[in-house]
């Protein structure tokens, strides 16, 4: 038993501290009707790197850092400008879609460019939840503490800006701004968490809490309680059974995920059942 | 009573004997064959990456840790050939006994004189190694100086055996002389001709088998092919009459066959690994048998 505490305690820490903040993002996430918004994010940012590895600089430098959060601003600022066009006929999710697909391609060419192969870029910016390091655990905690106190702080407008973006407009709240910061820092939660556990782990801990939740839920706090407390134990069993199974780690805990909204699904049909 | 006690004594015996045994973790399966010849019954062996995998990126699970963590030594080939993902592992098991510089860290390409050494490290080149060209198991005349690490290892880890590990490393290295004999023999008829590879893992395959293999499917190493650099490739393999084309299991065999279509080559599968084909699974000296057989088969069908 003492075993699978040495192979998975920073794994089991990173589990337990870092997705707190995701599926909070994910509650607005969901209710905005924006659900790949973080895959799109994430590809933006790596697009970002790979513009840095062209210029020259490593994929571990701080440039290419700097460069990855320029590109996930640029992201953000376009999500920000296509939000609320009640007159157009094409919806946001497309827009989300089309520059997730354009930022992936635009990746593949300018890696051909570059000649840097796919492997360095890898490394870097896709992380394996099993291999983090207790430096990279500690360094995002205390980035999501950051933005977690102002997403505190704030929590009024950012709750207005997603649940009643109509209210916010009327009260005269400059909802683009709001949604920039917003996008904003959630690239930053979102492309810090894609170096530690990869971009369908970031997607899973983000959606996949928030929908359990508002199949069982609809109160916020009891929406933020259902989330963390899915997410913790998802997390937990999913971390047990790549020990006791010998399994990849992050494509188990997904699963894991995916089992526990099956269970809140029929949860959720049996209650209606009942109130009916 | 007495029959009791002696089962006991004997199950006791068994289990400290058990426990003398060296727990040998190695990174890929050539070496851990290589290491099998060598630690013989003196050894438990466990092997990390699938013969099917690449080399340079392999998915990490549990299990590989928790081996990592009892194991007395590690053997890895070095040159940058696991950099992706072996030195997490290593962190992550907090195993003194082998960390790299520890007596109990085997790097096979000490001592191995490596080829395309970069002159200057430039990214306009690709994923390149600043160590020179990581895939040099492969050759047979360097199979020979990493059995000679492998048991100068097991000899420093567990003295008490370092007789054994020396008879069998005389054993392994008589055996690989002898075919290798056979094999520059067997493909003594084709020497000078060129092959097509897909990545550029055979310079010491073609070295020592005096094969040129210098025209890659991939412009540069970790750069998926391009349609330009395809057809630059099918006009030389036209005028060099380069007819066959070698391929790994983990790369992309479509584009070896559209290649081989337009430019009348045969596409020969052929692995780095023990058991990476049908064919291989039987150790080291196999998997050089295997590929030299279909390599002379498939050189002679197309002359």
């Amino acid at each position: 038993m003492a075993e699978i505490f040495t192979v998975m305690k920073w794994p089991l820490i990173a589990c337990l501290l870092l997705p707190g903040i995701l599926v909070y993002l994910g509650l607005h996430i969901v209710q905005r009707e924006v659900i790949f918004v973080d895959l799109a994010l994430a590809q933006v940012a790596s697009l970002g790197a790979c513009v840095s590895l062209l210029l020259g600089h490593e994929a571990a430098d701080t440039q290419t850092y700097i460069w990855s959060f320029g590109f996930t601003l640029i992201g953000a600022a376009i999500f920000a400008v296509t939000r609320m066009r009640h007159h157009s006929r094409v919806p946001q999710e497309a827009l989300i879609g089309i520059t997730y697909v354009v930022a992936a391609a635009a990746g593949i060419l300018l890696l051909s460019r570059t000649a840097e192969g796919n492997e360095e870029l890898r490394r870097t910016l896709i992380g394996d939840v099993l291999l983090v390091s207790p430096h990279d655990v500690l360094k995002t905690f205390f980035i999501y503490l950051g933005i977690g106190a102002v997403h505190f702080v704030f929590r009024k407008k950012f709750m207005m800006i997603s649940f009643e973006p109509e209210r916010a407009e009327a009260e005269g709240m400059s909802v683009r701004w709001w949604d920039f910061l917003f996008y904003a820092l959630f690239g930053l939660v979102v492309t810090s968490f894609v170096q530690i556990g990869g971009v369908l782990l970031v997607f899973s801990y983000l959606i996949v809490p928030a929908v359990c939740a508002n199949l069982l839920a609809s109160r916020v706090a009891a929406l933020l309680a259902l989330g963390w407390g899915i997410a913790t134990v998802s997390g937990v069993a999913g971390l047990y059974a790549a020990y006791r199974f010998d399994l990849p780690t992050g494509a188990a805990i997904i699963c894991v995920l995916g089992a526990v909204l099956l269970l809140c699904g029929l949860a959720a049909y049996f209650k209606k059942e009942k109130t009916i | 009573m007495k029959n009791i006690i002696l089962t006991l004594l004997a199950a006791l015996l068994f289990a400290v004997n058990a426990q003398a045994k060296l727990n040998v973790v190695a990174t890929t399966v050539d070496l851990a064959s290589i290491a099998k010849e060598i630690g013989g019954d003196k050894i438990t062996l466990a092997t990390l990456a699938k013969p099917t995998e690449d080399p340079h990126f392999v998915d990490a699970k549990p299990s590989f840790i928790v081996k990592l963590n009892h194991a007395d030594v590690v053997i890895e080939g070095g040159a940058e050939l696991e950099i992706g993902w072996l030195p997490a592992l290593l962190d992550q098991s907090r195993n003194e006994k082998i960390v790299a510089g520890a007596p109990g860290h085997v790097n096979c390409s000490k001592g191995v004189p490596l080829l395309d050494v970069p002159a200057t490290l430039d990214r306009s080149r690709g994923d390149i190694h600043a160590a020179g060209n990581p895939h040099f198991a492969i050759s047979p005349v360097n199979g020979k100086i990493i059995a000679q690490n492998i048991a100068d290892a097991f000899a420093e880890n567990d003295p008490a055996n370092a007789e054994a590990y020396r008879a069998n490393l005389k054993i392994f290295t008589t055996a690989l002389d002898a075919k290798l004999a056979a094999w520059q023999q067997a493909l003594a008829p084709f020497k000078g001709r060129s092959i097509v590879a897909y990545h550029d893992s055979w310079p010491y395959f073609a070295r020592d088998f005096g094969l040129k293999i210098e025209l890659f499917l991939e412009p540069k190493p970790g750069i998926p092919p391009s349609p330009a650099h395809l057809a630059e490739v099918i006009l030389k393999m036209k005028e060099e009459n380069a007819r066959v084309i070698i391929v790994d299991p983990y790369l992309n065999r479509r584009t070896a066959d559209t290649v081989a279509r337009e430019a009348g080559a045969t596409v020969v599968p052929v692995t780095q690994f023990p058991g990476g084909l049908k064919g291989t699974e039987g150790g080291y000296i196999q998997l050089e048998d295997y590929l030299v057989n279909s390599l002379a088969a498939a050189l002679a069908e197309k002359k």
